[in-house]
């Protein structure tokens, strides 16, 4: 199946570096924020997937790396691209604040506690309106001055290859593996000699730091923030994307993200019934096929290719 | 008073009255979140996971009992005992279909499919609410118009009503869950699965209907607090989170702990609108009140006030 894979690969990033020179205006804008929806949802599958820590407050981060970049450039006139580094240092700290904090609580517990944050973080920043324009919004500098998106297209496949492979080597590392060992009993990581308490604060500073970047891309991108972005149901688009992908597998989540947003897109005329199925399909996901639909696919594609081989060989012994 | 009350004592005397109306007030939407979160226990004492949905079965409920009302005419009393019925039918359709696998052994980490599985329902509910009831709110009509004036105090006999009908749903969840065999029963799943199988308890029957129970309770508050608040399909937001608050300060698990940890909330949470010094903030920021106490606790004080022992989720 490797050379299968590898195939998948190259065409799947030929089509993502051809994608401005196929499609009109209005899909390379979807295109751009399909990348961010895939940072975030590939770093919030490093997080919980893989180190199995459930974080609701994944949004915020991406609000406040945003906010964070946004406001640093409006105040002090510093270069896009420092703001945007600015955020994601402020998320990795805040996030191995949060992720120090959530040290002694469990699966649910750690769950209700990031919701909790997450919404208090958005309130602030409705609240707030004197720094951040409250419900309003928020006047971003544009991250290029260009009338297409093509330059900020190309920015997001850079910066989520970067992602992707910063999240996959560090998956294939010993800390990948501390991380898994944690997820699945941490009792017995900690008996083996992982340091269960400092992988569980990096799993989270790392994420989170993805997530600001993420932020911090969106709003130069957007061009104007509102709290919303920081919201549960923006939340509950990023779980679904994940799981409907494959929470497990960073890739399997990055290409969920993909898919759906470009979903969003093309159901756009259904309007709200879109986040019903998005419900819906994450519901049936988690149901019946807890690993995602992509490893569904995986599964059964491997599965004709045995039988094709075991008829194949069939047919040639009864010759 | 003796002598001609001054200015400054009329002035004291009016900020009196208004902040025993807001702890009145208070009482009566904490005894509807005690409510709220004796549901949110009954669900994980039984089925030992946290109900990210519970909020929306709240919501859900509000809608029925306002379409009881509207649709079929039936008198607002009696609509909140029909919204109960449905929110109970509405929980077992979603514990049958999508909670099974929690009592399979083969499924692995059940608690993270807990948390993934009530959180995509709530996705699911909340959206669907929105295109069903639309985004805008909308208010039931009063179970009884008018209020209750007794001197400085003026309440509404909703909340009244509200209040007291929250009370005897509560000492009700407290008859049967320790008077009737079926709450015995209920009690001896949450203690051990494996010796309620044994004294021959079918264990699935009672999953279904502690997850209904939960769920017909978050339905009642809701019907109740209609004509108090409106209703809209994000409501069930704030609340939710309130009542984890609640249950994890009473104590997980035990529901006259809920109680007295609601009653604490919803007094202190309407003392902190009516305290806070910047009117223009005040409503936004006491949304975020009880999101703070929830944070505070998990913290500082992850078993409860009462200090009982902790019943571990995994």
């Amino acid at each position: 199946m490797r050379p299968l894979s590898w195939c998948g690969g190259v065409v799947l990033a030929a089509a993502m570096l051809s994608f401005p020179f196929i499609v009109n205006g209005y899909w390379l804008s979807v295109g751009v924020l399909a990348m961010f929806y895939a940072i975030v949802t590939a770093s919030w599958a490093l997080l919980a997937g893989y180190a199995g820590q459930f974080s609701f407050g994944h949004m915020a981060f991406v609000s406040l790396g945003a906010y964070t970049s946004g406001l640093l450039v409006k105040w002090f006139g510093i270069p896009v691209p420092l703001g945007i580094a600015a955020g994601v240092a402020m998320c990795a700290v805040v996030g191995s604040g949060v992720g120090f904090v959530g040290l002694r609580m469990r699966g649910p517990y750690l769950a209700l506690f990031t919701v909790a944050f997450s919404e208090v973080l958005r309130i602030i920043f409705v609240s707030e309106v004197e720094i951040t324009g409250g419900s309003g919004g928020l006047e971003v500098a544009p991250l290029f001055h260009t009338r297409s998106d093509m330059p900020a297209y190309y920015t997001g496949v850079v910066l989520l290859a970067a992602s992707l492979a910063i999240m996959l080597a560090l998956v294939a590392s010993r800390w990948g593996l501390f991380f898994r060992a944690i997820r699945e009993n941490e009792d017995a990581a900690a008996a083996a000699g992982v340091k269960v308490l400092r992988f569980r604060v990096l799993a989270f500073a790392i994420a989170s730091a993805f997530a600001g970047l993420g932020g911090g891309f969106f709003g130069h991108y957007i061009g104007i923030l509102t709290p919303d972005i920081g919201s549960v149901d923006q939340m509950g688009l990023v779980v679904a994307m994940a799981v409907i992908g494959g929470a497990e597998s960073i890739l399997a989540a990055t290409l969920g993200a993909l898919g759906l947003e470009f979903l969003v897109e093309a159901l756009r005329s259904y309007g709200q019934w879109r986040l019903v199925l998005f419900g819906a399909l994450l519901l049936l996901t988690m149901r019946f096929a807890r690993n995602g639909l992509l490893a569904l696919a995986w599964q059964q594609m491997q599965r004709l290719d045995r039988l094709r081989r075991m008829t194949r060989l069939a047919a040639g012994a009864g010759e | 008073m003796a002598s001609r009350p001054g200015m400054r004592d009329d002035a004291r005397g009016l900020m009196a009255d208004y902040l025993l109306i807001q702890a009145l007030n208070g009482l009566t939407v904490g005894i509807i979140y005690a409510v709220i979160a004796a549901g949110l226990t009954v669900i994980f004492s039984i089925l030992k996971i946290v109900n990210f949905a519970h909020g929306e079965f709240y919501m859900m409920g509000g809608y029925f009992s306002y379409f009881a009302i509207a649709l079929f005419g039936i008198p607002p009393l009696l609509a909140v005992v029909a919204a109960m019925l449905v929110s109970f039918a509405l929980s077992i359709v979603a514990e049958r279909t999508l909670l099974t696998p929690l009592y399979s052994p083969t499924t692995e980490r059940k608690g993270d499919y807990g948390i993934l599985v009530t959180f995509g329902i709530s996705i699911f509910l909340r959206n669907i609410a929105l295109i069903i009831y639309g985004p805008y709110p909308l208010r039931p009509p009063s179970f009884f118009s008018g209020a209750l004036i007794a001197g400085p105090l003026i309440m509404t006999w909703d909340r009244v009503f509200a209040g007291g009908a929250g009370i005897l749903l509560l000492i009700a969840l407290v008859w049967f869950m320790q008077r009737t065999p079926w709450g015995e029963a209920l009690n001896a799943v949450s203690q051990s699965r494996e010796s309620a199988a044994i004294v021959g308890i079918d264990d699935q029957r009672f999953y279904m209907l502690a997850f209904g129970l939960g769920g017909a309770l978050a339905g009642g508050a809701g019907a109740l607090v209609g004509p108090i608040y409106s209703l809209s399909p994000s409501m069930g937001l704030i609340p939710d989170t309130q009542a984890f608050a609640i249950v994890i300060l009473g104590g997980m698990g035990s529901v006259s702990g809920s109680i007295l940890a609601g009653l604490l909330i919803g007094v202190s949470e309407s003392m902190f609108v009516a305290l806070f010094p910047d009117p223009s903030r005040s409503l936004t920021y006491a949304q975020a009140f009880s999101l703070v106490i929830l944070m505070i606790v998990l913290l500082v004080r992850p078993t409860g006030l009462f200090g009982r022992v902790h019943t571990s989720m995994d």
